[in-house]
């Protein structure tokens, strides 16, 4: 009788936590984050890469005639406008990573960090040094990372997100990153975790100061890991820019990153009396009859005691003695195979 | 054998007694909390160059000297001045900032200074929550291990928002209070507000001349007021703010969304409008305030040196509601509906973001004698500040930045500050017994009693000092003849744990006592009581048990009594 109750217990825990992890993960669209980019990188890439080319030549366009007056006026848009303040300076080219030596006289390099004079950061980047566990690359792919306060707009309760959460990739790949800032504000794609003989501090970062790409190269070593990527402007992470690439079967998850993995410390919602139309139509004099009140309040989450309990407390009562005959029926079962 | 049984509880309770009367004639030993046992930060940061203090010349700037113990970065200095893209990368480097944070530009009206320039501010949240850990990041220490939530106008920065990869404290950008803007009348002023935050901001321009809206449209900033002149500006958006100002003063600019709570947070900083000079490279950004390593062509002129003071205080409720949710939901709910700012009460008071002892570092306002020190002066706390200066009288020059007739100009040594007033002080250090008592450590401070302390807890708040250069040592430090001011510096003081007077004297006459040994006069009464008590009901209990040995004991004394009356009736 102790090992039932015992095992009733165990199965409601069971199901609670179920519930929970199912309450923090809800709005997540799973087949968005779980797509794997070793496959799909080819046409997904070409796409976004043709319109990134369009946006930077725009900007280039646009930063001869910076200072003068007279262009501000044609302009709608005061994002743009506050990005062609600075004409005088080069801009990096997002998408020019193939000719990095030609910008030696505008990079700054410092252990392997080349800023330019648009603020946009490559550090860590990695084309050619195998990290020690790997013989080879065993691919080569790009994958295409947008940043923006509207990829935020799937997670309740956050501000800013990468358009995914997590990446899949070979052990040994070499991944070529572009890093799409769509804010204009600056936004960074940070990763952690990586051997410190190849990259200083074992971070790959790359950094946007506006809406601009940037692109990086670096390769994965060979282990089953999985390294957090994460925006380190303050509270962007915290508040939903935070994802993981996962290499080959990966490691343990990176915690609280939007609809993926729960947080490890999670606020508490309360249920406020906030007005409803319903409501409003009291206040317009128009009185709810009776039965209309019953079932609205039995349906009313605010009320201490609600119909729904006394529901939960019901189908509690009847699964009871279920659970009670399920245990018995094992009971019976294991001396049998036995 | 009952009798003796009884005897020993008897002189057991004798003897308890006589033990506990000799306790209570001694009172308990003081108890000295031993140095080795507190978390003491040193008294200067040891991260700041001690090359900073040096005057010296960086991208053709020359910059002041500044005996403080945290002196201003002067690359930052450098690149505030030339603005970012004008300097050198590696003078960037030395910055943390963005290299399109200040740009400087086209020197319109041909007088050898620039006259357009930009700046552009992130909105960078201090001591805010994180899902993944018990804590809040990144940290910013007002005084030692004090961390309200905050949130800044920051300088537009570069790299990460920490020291470094392992720390979770703030890089050196990211602090109270916003930072001192410098222009000059004319410049055709650009401030770009880049919204990194979750929720929603915008600039006004308190006091600084700029128009309603730009009629072309060709901007969007206007007043900065979103029930009247612009919408909200959200996260992840910027908008240009753009004025060409006409008149100078010390103005102050802040965020105008649900102004009675993001003002106090921390948006709101002091904004300067410098008079037109020939050759006028102003330093833009004063990140921290404090002394102005490179005053303009116009203070240049009349005064020796110039501090920028912005006094601000802050509600510990109002701040600990970003270190309690994570959800940008639920920090709007309580701050627009649950919090009530007519309830609320300062904890908080600090001068340019810190306080005592941290005002020590780096907002001394150091002098020498036969000095003019122009002092700019903000209150940006709810309620008024009470400026007091030790061993000076400063002359009011200017209100909100005009200047005040001066005839009228008032000279005295305490000065009011409503809410959002600014005042321009000239500090005279002429030793006349009027303007100045001579040299020494001065402090000035709010005299309203509770703007020198920390929440609470005294010394703290806006306490900072006027210090002639005599009596500061080597390391920037005034060279007190008090007591030893290390122990304002751990975080015991700060979270009440540190009886400060334990060292006023060899015996410890006012530290902290310990605990009585052996057991106080009232658990003591407590105990005696008891006891009387289980002694008084063992008799009952005796009684009753053995009432029928007592009732014949009592019957055979009876009997034998009247046996013997008996005795003696029939003798």
């Amino acid at each position: 009788m102790a090992k039932k109750s015992l095992f009733i217990a165990f199965l409601l825990g069971v199901i609670t936590l179920g519930a929970t992890a199912y309450a923090q993960q809800d709005t997540a669209d799973h087949s968005d984050h779980e797509m794997d980019h070793s496959e799909h990188s080819g046409h997904d890439h070409s796409e976004h890469d043709h319109s990134e080319h369009t946006m930077d030549h725009d900007e280039h366009d646009h930063s001869g005639h910076a200072h003068s007056s007279d262009d501000h006026k044609g302009m709608d848009h005061e994002h743009d406008h506050s990005m062609h303040m600075h004409g005088e300076h080069e801009m990096l080219h997002g998408d020019d990573h193939s000719d990095h030596a030609g910008h030696d006289d505008h990079h700054h390099h410092h252990d392997g960090h080349i800023m330019d004079h648009e603020g946009t950061h490559i550090m860590g980047q990695n084309f050619d040094k195998l990290p020690s566990s790997c013989s080879s690359i065993s691919e080569e792919i790009e994958i295409t990372v947008r940043a923006g306060a509207k990829y935020a707009k799937k997670f309740p309760g956050t501000t800013f997100a990468f358009d995914q959460q997590q990446w899949r990739v070979k052990p040994c790949s070499k991944i070529t990153w572009h890093f799409v800032n769509e804010d204009n504000v600056r936004h960074q794609f940070m990763m952690h975790g990586l051997p410190r003989y190849l990259y200083h501090l074992g971070m790959f970062h790359l950094e946007n100061t506006g809406p601009r790409t940037v692109t990086g190269t670096m390769i994965v070593p060979a282990a089953d890991e999985t390294y957090l990527v994460h925006c380190d402007i303050s509270q962007h992470m915290e508040k939903g820019m935070k994802a993981q690439l996962v290499v080959g079967n990966g490691g343990e998850d990176i915690p609280s990153i939007p609809g993926l993995t729960p947080y490890v410390i999670n606020d508490v919602y309360e249920a406020e009396d906030l007005p409803k139309v319903s409501d409003k139509d009291d206040a317009g004099g128009k009185k709810k009859d009776s039965f209309t009140k019953q079932i609205t309040d039995f349906f009313n989450d605010n009320v201490p005691f609600t119909g729904l309990a006394l529901i939960g407390l019901l189908f509690g009562l009847v699964c009871a003695p279920l659970f009670a005959k399920i245990i018995t029926f094992r009971k019976k079962d294991t001396p049998e195979t036995a | 054998m009952r009798i003796r049984f009884f005897l020993a509880i008897l002189a057991l309770c004798g003897s308890v007694t006589a033990i506990n009367a000799q306790a209570s004639l001694k009172l308990p030993e003081t108890v000295k909390v031993s140095p080795a046992a507190l978390n003491t930060e040193p008294i200067c940061d040891p991260k700041i160059s001690a090359s900073w203090r040096k005057a010296q010349e960086i991208e053709g700037v020359k910059i002041r000297e500044s005996n403080l113990c945290s002196p201003d970065n002067p690359y930052l200095i450098a690149a505030a001045v030339k603005g970012t893209n004008n300097i050198s990368m590696a003078t960037l480097m030395e910055t943390n900032l963005s290299p399109d944070a200040i740009i400087k530009t086209d020197d319109i009206d041909g007088d050898g200074d620039p006259d357009r320039i930009t700046i552009k501010l992130e909105v960078v949240e201090l001591n805010g929550k994180t899902p993944d850990f018990e804590g809040v990041l990144p940290t910013f220490d007002i005084a030692p291990g004090v961390q309200p939530g905050a949130w800044v106008f920051a300088p537009k920065t570069s790299g990460m928002s920490t020291e470094n990869f392992e720390s979770i404290k703030a890089n050196s950008l990211l602090r109270l209070p916003s930072p001192v803007i410098r222009v000059e009348v004319g410049d055709i002023v650009q401030i770009v507000l880049e919204n990194t935050h979750y929720l929603p901001h915008t600039i006004h321009l308190h006091g600084v001349d700029h128009p309603f809206t730009h009629s072309d449209g060709h901007v969007a900033g206007g007043d900065g007021v979103p029930q009247t002149n612009e919408m909200f500006l959200m996260p992840g958006e910027s908008r240009v703010y753009e004025f060409q100002p006409r008149q100078s003063g010390t103005m102050l600019y802040h965020c105008h969304v649900q102004t009675h709570t993001h003002l106090a947070m921390g948006l709101v900083g002091m904004i300067i409008v410098e008079e037109n000079r020939p050759n006028n490279w102003l330093q833009t950004l004063n990140v921290g305030g404090g002394h102005v390593r490179y005053p303009s062509v116009a203070i240049q002129e009349d005064f020796d040196e110039e501090f920028d003071l912005h006094y601000h205080a802050m509600d510990k409720e109002l701040h600990e509601i970003i270190q309690k949710y994570n959800d940008p939901r639920l920090i709007a709910r309580d701050m627009n509906r649950l919090y009530d700012i007519t309830d609320a009460k300062e904890d908080y008071f600090t001068l340019n973001g810190l306080s005592f002892p941290y005002t020590l570092r780096e907002s001394l306002v150091i002098a020498e004698p036969d000095q003019k020190i122009k002092l700019r002066v903000a209150n940006t706390a709810s309620e008024m500040v009470a400026l007091h200066t030790h061993g000076h009288k400063a002359t009011i020059t200017h209100y909100d930045g005009i200047e005040h007739n001066p005839i009228a100009q008032i000279t005295r040594d305490v000065y009011a500050l409503a809410a959002a007033q600014r005042l321009d002080l000239t500090l005279n250090t002429t030793n006349d017994g009027l303007h100045s008592y001579g040299e020494g450590i001065w402090l000035f401070h709010d005299h309203r009693e509770k703007g020198i302390t920390t929440n609470g807890m005294n010394p703290g708040g806006n306490v900072s000092a006027i210090v002639y250069k005599k009596y500061l040592n080597e390391i920037g430090l005034p060279m007190g003849l008090g007591v030893d001011i290390s122990k304002y510096f751990t975080h015991e003081f700060h979270a009440r744990k540190l009886p400060i007077w334990q060292d006023l004297d060899e015996a410890g006459s006012l530290g902290a006592p310990g605990v009585r040994t052996g057991f106080d006069p009232e658990i003591q009464n407590t105990l005696f009581n008891l006891l009387g008590g289980f002694i008084v009901g063992i008799l009952i209990y005796l009684i009753i048990a053995k009432r029928q040995t007592a009732l014949a004991t009592i019957t055979g004394v009876t009997s034998k009594l009247r046996s013997s009356k008996g005795d003696k009736a029939n003798g």
